[in-house]
């Protein structure tokens, strides 16, 4: 049997508008309620006129390799597929959102509508289809690559190859799986 | 247990014990399994004026995704925060269902649903009773951007007035103009493959323009073109550019003559090129002499040092060197002349036609449906643009200038306005002043998707579908990367609304007019796609959407035989046609008005996710602003003592808003800036509905001398913390 493949996402922030595509695009794919979000763009103002900064950072789940969220979560809801792919099974959770506080990246929220924990999923369902991500696909910059690490031949794959890059919270010891190019 | 299974058994009466208990027994039904879709049917986003190719995906027959179509080159395969919001524009509850009559005082909300025949009757009597009093030039017919604005723009002409009134007066009339009386046309900007760009004023990370934002991207990101910014805010794009200016406001044109003046002072120009293809080069020679970097930085702000370093940088990136023209509005009353500035700056390092540089659009061929013409109107328009504004196209007219005659009632009464796509009371300045026009008028007639504030004030609303729910006409999309697009309906209308089309041919059958709308929207697709450069044309975009070509073609116009669309056949860097008719030949500086002690420059501009009025209430993008501020810079605002949320009363001559203050960084200290699209009117835009201010309140009547385009940052206002 072929290795298992193992899902991540390569983020070129330098390259990101703000412009908030992907953010709407999830929305739209997930049907996500109002106020809240799978993901977001965290943006970072600094300086003084005239010598002004600003960057922009999107982020969601990690999927991470040693998440903590499916460690402390107590019915097995959360979960990691076989893909590296992060998971609440809805019909499990409990919404006791012990995940929600053990995410070091503030990456899950509780949904109102169907009264669970809701988080970025990668798009699994697109990606099982053979498509990308609603945020990597409609991303106008194209921000976003997102891949099989274990693919040798992919995009993703050859950027982290070639450039250096930093994940957040490494500490963490959670193994996260978004990675930013410097 | 299964717990959709315990759902079911627990039922209907099962709800009353939600309070309490375990959260998991008593969760809502979760999804049911979806079913497979497919990749989407291609259609043309209408959000802004883009016209990005999308895919839409439809669940149990609701619009379910919109995907980007990788299809098209100009839209890169992207689709932006706005282009994915679209499908809530169709779902909207608060969006139009049927035709709606005005039973009360026009602006007193009150409406009487109607349906098409009586709303058709309604209109129909009240235009023929305005053209057997005033004639057909009684009428105005305004309308906006939009593949069916060709239908709403042909009843007006059929209908016999000179008045067709389009948008770009109050869009991109005086760059179009600018480059038109340079070269004959007006080029597209190659930022995919050009190596040093300056933007001033267009900030296109933030108002996306396809494909030149993502080139810019591209660009900048991953071949490190060097980007230079001038902009009085710290924006979006200020922050990704390699250098920003804060420049003072207005003067952009000393920054680009002073420009010029280093190139030509130091022999950096691209001299093969200028004599083989331009005229008047010897006389710009002159001209710019007094326009020294040292002039340029006391008139902009920005050292003489760094302007003679700028101008040195971007000619020895010679033809993939880019003053980028930009777009929106015009600025000041010298609008036109700076963008002459730019167009001139461009042609002395040679970049015209070459890769990198600007080029000339190529378009993809269409056929034309042959409909009966009508006779030309017998009355000159009615902002009497042949004399006010020889030179700007008289079929597009000049919106403010039509607004001032037809309040004076001069050279006639204008006592009809049909309304098309359109939301005056936002896009034009002076809402105060639109509304006495709008007072002035015998019928309104508006056709829109939503309530929009000047719906609100109309006598009749139509409804239109929604473009997910049209099939609108074949657009060309001329470019570097030429398209031609398909807009095809993706579901059946949701409520009792009918396309422009449909909707001009209720009006014509009751005008007796028919004659001139005898087909269908097949046929004239049909009859365009017939010349479409594929093989079965219509099935082809149907199935794609778009038809376009990949491969940018540089140089077609540099062979000897070519001449330039001018009246010498070359660039004309010296143009007589404009001493001819009264204006600079040469573009002339001249400071801006300074907004006196205690008061400051309005400043426009916009942000991804909301670009034209309509959108800001969108909720997806509405959650992203849900209500607009005014920036102030910090020093002043604590001088003033504002804080950031402090209630502030804004005041020009033209209005007084109240609205939100932002005390930041990232604004000169002479300048305020809110954006566009809240402040609304209209009780039916229930998210922007009295939130924050719209800034078309303040706006000052101002145009620039030679397009008559709409000038926005003319206009001084005093703030004081309520």
């Amino acid at each position: 049997m072929a290795n298992p493949k193992r899902y991540a996402m390569v983020l070129d922030s330098r390259k990101c508008i703000d412009c908030k595509a992907c953010v709407v695009a999830c929305k739209a794919e997930n049907d996500v309620p109002p106020g809240v979000f799978r993901n977001r763009i965290n943006a970072e103002h600094g300086g003084a006129f005239p010598r002004l900064r600003a960057s922009f950072d999107p982020e969601q789940c990690h999927h991470c390799d040693n998440p903590s969220c499916v460690r402390v979560c107590p019915t097995g809801a959360s979960f990691q597929r076989e893909d590296g792919i992060v998971q609440v099974r809805e019909a499990d959770c409990i919404g006791c959102k012990y995940c929600m506080i053990a995410c070091p990246y503030d990456a899950r929220f509780f949904n109102e509508e169907t009264r669970v924990v809701d988080k970025c999923t990668f798009c699994a369902h697109r990606v099982d289809r053979g498509e990308l991500p609603a945020c990597v696909e409609t991303c106008p910059s194209k921000v976003r690559t997102f891949g099989d690490l274990t693919d040798p031949r992919s995009a993703l794959h050859a950027l982290l190859e070639s450039r250096r890059y930093r994940v957040l919270k490494p500490q963490t010891g959670n193994g996260p799986q978004l990675y930013y190019l410097l | 247990m299964d717990r959709r299974l315990f759902l079911q058994l627990v039922g209907a009466g099962g709800f009353a014990a939600t309070s309490i208990g375990c959260p998991k027994f008593f969760a809502r039904a979760k999804r049911v399994p979806e079913p497979p879709v497919g990749p989407g049917v291609p259609t043309t986003c209408e959000l802004c004026p883009n016209k990005c190719s999308v895919l839409a995906t439809v669940r149990r027959g609701r619009i379910h995704k919109l995907n980007p179509n990788p299809e098209n080159p100009k839209s890169r395969n992207m689709l932006c925060a706005r282009g994915n919001a679209a499908i809530q524009q169709v779902y909207d509850p608060d969006r139009l269902k049927q035709p709606m009559i005005r039973v009360g005082a026009r602006g007193e909300g009150k409406w009487k649903a109607a349906t098409w025949d009586e709303a058709f009757d309604f209109a129909a009597k009240k235009l023929a009773e305005t053209k057997a009093k005033h004639g057909p030039e009684g009428t105005l017919w305004s309308s906006t951007e939009g593949f069916q604005e060709v239908f709403f723009k042909n009843l007006g002409l059929a209908f016999g007035s000179p008045n067709i009134l389009r948008h770009p007066s109050l869009c991109l009339a005086s760059v179009n103009l600018a480059y038109s009386m340079t070269f004959g046309t007006v080029p597209s900007f190659d930022l995919q493959n050009a190596k040093y760009v300056i933007m001033a004023g267009a900030n296109r990370f933030e108002s996306i323009i396809t494909p030149d934002t993502m080139d810019l991207i591209g660009g900048v990101m991953e071949r490190k073109a060097k980007f230079v910014y001038l902009d009085p805010r710290f924006t979006v794009t200020a922050s990704k550019a390699d250098e920003w200016y804060p420049i003072k406001p207005g003067t952009d044109m000393a920054f680009i003559l002073a420009m010029i003046h280093v190139i030509i002072r130091e022999d950096r120009c691209d001299k093969a090129f200028l004599d083989q293809w331009t005229l008047g080069f010897d006389q710009l020679v002159e001209h710019v002499k007094p326009y020294t970097p040292e002039f340029a930085e006391a008139e902009t702000g920005i050292p003489a040092r760094e302007i003679t370093r700028i101008a040195r940088e971007f000619a020895d990136a010679g033809h993939r060197a880019v003053f980028y023209a930009g777009r929106r509005s015009s600025w000041y009353q010298n609008d036109f002349q700076m963008r002459r500035a730019q167009a001139i700056l461009n042609t002395i390092v040679g970049n015209w036609d070459r890769e990198g540089g600007m080029v000339p659009n190529r378009k993809v061929a269409k056929g034309e449906f042959m409909f009966l013409p009508w006779d030309d109107p017998k009355a000159p328009r009615v902002d009497e643009v042949e004399k006010n504004f020889p030179l700007t196209s008289a079929k597009d007219g000049v919106y403010l200038q039509t607004r001032e005659n037809v309040l004076k009632g001069a050279p006639y009464p204008v006592k009809a306005w049909m309304i098309y796509k359109q939301d005056p009371l936002n896009a034009v300045p002076d809402q105060g002043k639109t509304l006495r026009m709008m007072e002035a008028m015998d019928f309104i007639g508006v056709v829109d998707i939503a309530m929009s504030d000047t719906a609100w004030y109309a006598d009749v609303v139509f409804p239109e579908s929604h473009y997910l729910e049209r099939t609108d006409p074949i657009e060309v999309m001329p470019g570097i990367w030429p398209a031609a697009v398909l807009r095809q309906q993706v579901i059946k209308p949701i409520h009792d609304t009918l396309p422009m089309l449909e909707i001009a041919q209720g009006l014509a059958r009751r005008l007796g007019l028919s004659e001139y709308f005898d087909y269908t929207i097949d046929q004239w697709i049909e009859a365009e796609a017939k010349e479409l450069p594929v093989e079965n044309g219509l099935e082809y975009m149907k199935k794609h959407g778009v038809v376009a070509f990949s491969e940018p073609k540089y140089g077609t116009t540099r062979n000897a035989a070519y001449r330039f669309v001018t009246k010498s056949g070359k660039i004309e860097i010296f143009s007589e046609r404009l001493a001819e008719a009264g204006h600079d030949p040469l573009p002339v500086y001249a400071p801006p008005a300074q907004p006196p002690a205690g008061r400051f420059r309005m400043i426009l501009g916009r942000k991804a996710t909301i670009t034209h009025a309509a959108l800001a209430g969108l909720p997806w993008l509405h959650e992203q602003i849900p209500e607009n501020d005014l920036w102030i810079n910090q020093d002043q605002a604590s001088r003033m003592g504002i804080r950031t949320g402090d209630l502030v009363e804004v005041t020009s001559t033209a209005g007084t808003v109240r609205i939100k203050a932002r005390a930041t960084e990232e604004i000169r200290p002479d300048c305020v800036f809110m954006l566009h699209g809240f402040g609304k009117k209209s009780p039916w835009l229930k998210r922007v509905y009295n939130v924050g201010a719209a800034d078309a309140v303040l706006l000052e009547t101002a145009w620039d001398k030679v397009s008559g385009n709409a000038a926005m940052h003319e206009t001084f206002v005093n703030v004081v913390k309520v």
